[in-house]
């Protein structure tokens, strides 16, 4: 194994910062090399400026210790909850919602990806990967992949199934680059690839071995927040993303950028969640401006369904700007 | 290490109960990341932890009157210069008499997940508080019921370390652990940057070396072998000299750190699910904090205790030059898949770009930073209007501020390598259980896979007495010839 050179200012970027703290001025750069030029002056004050001398550390709020007494109190005296939170209205009935997300703007071309490994399956015939994460359609520049889930809901329609859901993979690509499922139903995490892969589920502790042909089943046990990510250790191009919800009120956009979202609970404020991969805003949050869905930097919008409604929002443009690079 | 054992010795003889932080200070610099010979002789000071630590949960009323030194410690900016030097030369004889006091341990804040979650200062300040009242403080730990910890043992392992009335020593985990792992638990205390692998980050509550199924928890009795036997081929060493009660103490311990930590991050995720409403802070009641935070992770240790994983015994008059036979094929067949990662030679040299699941978090993070800055960079500002300029404004600071923790308050992140099978040496240990246990379950954290469900026990067997020959294996007989000169290629 040869070792590699080890440079100090980019191995040990804090020190770096010690250095240049320390003698005061210039660049850190030339402040080391300073600092080794006056070695012996350079020593002495490091030596002594020791509880002075930054570390390169940032602080994060000592804790009030009067507040969090007062807090552990409350804690350990108040018996079963307060119970003093106000039931949110419930209605009757189920509607649906749907609509269609639209990318306004020129997608750039989708980058391919680098593929190394088991090259006789992952790029036979000159077969090339492309990275998944804006798919938009030609025709009807409908973007596909945009998640929508229910945040909360008060009551639901559907069983959980116990249907299996299918999670397959080909090609070295996972076939469902947005996977939606709900929590307790299986899915059936297959390979159909003639050689093995690993499905690792971040958050979930999932990450099992699939040999070539062979499948297993995973029954997610809770809700992911925003959908999390989904790899192949074997094979680092491959990437995919899960969302899994109690509920199963999720959706995610097809080929033309539409969804539909059935058997909603209706007569009752709902709020949903809107995610696409390359969004811009907070960790992937889509916020579009629609002020009477009061559309928030979270990327929630808030709407009441009648009974037996089904509620079009229409068309659902997303710009270039709030989709990243 | 000696010299910080005098010193807390020194410090502790002037102030009897009172306990001191010359240890803590060691413990929370992230000194660790500095060079070797530089930051050798001193204690820098953790910026900024200061402050209110000085005070205890119990004691503010009687401490008031005690004031720490003013010795330049907490948020002094690292450029003040000569002057600064020749001041703090000065008064540091002044210290070395032990006239100061210095301030408790405090834990330090998850700021790489804080950065992560665009916490507002406010926020951080409330997460402190939150985990202040359900967690204590180093030298006064605590924990919920629901946590179903052993107080007294925490009591053993806590605090600065000292004796007590009966010549009991205490503050075990500063005196074995803290320098490695921290104080706080977070992987980096003072000598983390110099190992490889670098020490466990407890927080995210995810262990390797366990008897459970992947998702699960290990069992206290897990954690309690890793304590006595250490981890072969890492920093991690053996403790069997101490008596069983420390290691129970020591084992409870670092289920209460992992705990406080897994709240805390489960804390700063929360505040996106919060709804409008709630105005960016989290409500501090019972039902939140207890029920729907503390208790999940708290069941999610308990339950570890039944999740254990079962092993069928291997058969005994199994043929174990098929066996290994068999566990060949597999180990390069497409079924188990070892070669992947492992490599044709065995010796790990498969996959050599994959990072566990702590390095990835701070790769991903630098991912996020850079992208973030190139696009900030790209945007033109000359025709924003007020409110855009100052979201612009923010995003800046932000992104500033999530690099700053990055390089400041996490390790360099480091690739894994996959384990070399011919050295025969296995963190997890080497007996075929427990091998089995890891081909079973994979090794949660790390890249490692479970081959559970695809891979029938038998066969799991059969790859462990293969994995086992493999040391053996000089003269290439079970299939790579002259292991050792594949070394040249790595």
């Amino acid at each position: 194994m040869t070792r590699q050179r080890i440079s100090v200012a980019k191995e040990f970027p804090t020190m770096q910062r010690i250095c240049s703290g320390v003698i005061g001025f210039g660049s850190a750069d030339t402040a080391w090399r300073r600092g080794r030029r006056l070695s012996v002056a350079g020593s002495i004050v490091v030596a002594f400026v020791a509880s002075g001398c930054g570390t390169g550390m940032v602080a994060g709020p000592a804790p009030n210790y009067e507040v969090a007494r007062a807090l552990r109190e409350k804690l350990s005296s108040a018996t079963e909850g307060g119970d003093a939170k106000e039931e949110s209205p419930q209605g009757t009935g189920w509607a649906t919602l749907k609509g269609r997300f639209v990318f306004v703007g020129t997608p750039g071309a989708a980058k391919a990806l680098v593929v190394d490994k088991d090259t006789q399956v992952c790029s036979k015939d000159g077969m090339k990967l492309y990275d998944r994460s804006l798919i938009v359609d030609e025709s009807t520049k409908g973007l596909a992949n945009v998640v929508l889930f229910l945040r909360n809901s008060s009551r639901v329609k559907n069983e959980v199934s116990t249907d299996p859901l299918v999670f397959d993979q080909k090609n070295c690509e996972f076939l469902t680059p947005v996977f939606a499922g709900r929590v307790g139903q299986p899915v059936d995490v297959k390979n159909s690839d003639p050689i093995g892969h690993n499905t690792n589920i971040a958050g979930a502790s999932f990450n099992q071995l699939i040999p070539a042909g062979d499948s297993t089943i995973f029954t997610p046990g809770r809700e992911t927040g925003l959908p999390v990510t989904v790899t192949c250790n074997i094979h680092p191009w491959m990437k995919a993303y899960a969302v899994f919800r109690e509920d199963g009120y999720v959706a995610v956009t097809a080929a033309d950028g539409s969804f539909t979202i059935p058997d909603l609970p209706a007569g009752e404020p709902l709020e949903f969640q809107v995610w696409h991969e390359r969004s811009t805003g907070r960790s992937g949050a889509v916020s579009l401006e629609r002020p009477e869905l009061k559309w928030n930097a979270k990327g929630r919008f808030r709407i009441e369904l009648k009974e037996n409604e089904v509620k079009d929002l229409g068309v659902l443009e997303v710009s270039a700007d709030a989709i990243r690079g | 290490m000696e010299y910080l054992t005098v010193n807390t010795l020194s410090v502790e003889s002037g102030t009897s109960t009172r306990p001191s932080s010359r240890w803590e200070d060691f413990a929370s610099a992230g000194c660790g990341r500095s060079h070797p010979g530089k930051t050798w002789a001193f204690s820098g000071a953790g910026e900024g932890e200061t402050g209110d630590s000085r005070r205890s949960l119990r004691t503010t009323g009687q401490m008031t009157g005690l004031r720490g030194p003013s010795h330049g410690r907490g948020g002094r900016p690292a450029a003040t210069g000569w002057w600064a030097g020749v001041l703090a030369s000065l008064m540091l004889p002044l210290l070395g008499t032990g006239c100061g006091q210095t301030a408790a341990a405090s834990y330090r804040l998850n700021l790489v997940e804080s950065a992560k979650q665009q916490l507002k200062p406010e926020q951080e300040q409330q997460v402190a508080n939150i985990l202040a009242a359900l967690f204590g403080t180093p030298d006064e730990p605590f924990a919920p019921a629901e946590c179903g910890l052993d107080e007294a043992k925490l009591k053993l392992a806590a605090g600065p370390v000292r004796s007590d009335i009966v010549g009991r020593k205490n503050g075990l985990y500063r005196e074995h652990c803290a320098h490695c792992h921290g104080v706080t638990g977070d992987g980096m205390g003072p000598t983390a940057a110099f190992l490889n692998p670098y020490p466990r980050d407890y927080r995210p509550g995810v262990f390797k070396f366990k008897s459970t199924e992947r998702a699960d928890k290990p069992t206290h009795a897990d954690l309690v072998m890793v304590l006595r036997n250490g981890l072969a081929g890492s920093s991690m060493p053996s403790f069997a000299l101490l008596s069983d009660a420390k290691i129970e103490s020591l084992a409870e311990y670092v289920k209460y750190l992992s705990m406080r930590g897994e709240v805390e991050l489960a804390l700063m995720r929360a505040f996106f699910e919060l709804d409008d409403e709630d105005q960016g802070k989290l409500p501090e009641d019972r039902d939140f904090l207890i029920d729907e935070i503390v208790m999940p992770v708290a069941e999610s240790w308990q339950a570890a205790e039944d999740a254990l994983i079962d092993v069928p015994e291997m058969p005994a008059d199994i043929d174990m030059a098929a066996s290994i036979a068999k566990g060949k094929e597999l180990f390069y067949g497409n079924k188990a898949n070892c070669v992947k990662c492992h490599g044709v030679t065995g010796l790990g040299d498969g996959q050599v770009n994959d990072y566990d699941d702590w390095n990835k978090v701070v790769v991903q993070a630098y991912k996020t930073v850079e992208g973030s800055l190139e696009q900030a960079g790209e945007t033109s500002t000359w025709n924003m209007d007020a409110d855009e300029a100052a979201e612009h404004r923010a995003e800046l600071a932000w992104l500033d501020r999530y690099q700053r923790v990055l390089d400041g308050n996490a390790l360099p992140p480091r690739t894994i390598r996959p384990r070399n099978l011919r050295e025969g040496v296995y963190r997890g240990g080497m007996r075929p259980l427990d091998l089995y246990y890891r081909i079973h379950a994979g090794i949660n954290g790390a890249p490692m896979p479970a081959a559970k469900g695809t891979v029938p026990p038998e066969d799991i067997w059969h790859i462990v007495n293969y994995i086992r020959s493999l040391p053996y294996d000089f003269n290439g007989t079970l299939g790579v010839d002259r292991p050792m000169m594949a070394r040249d290629r790595l």
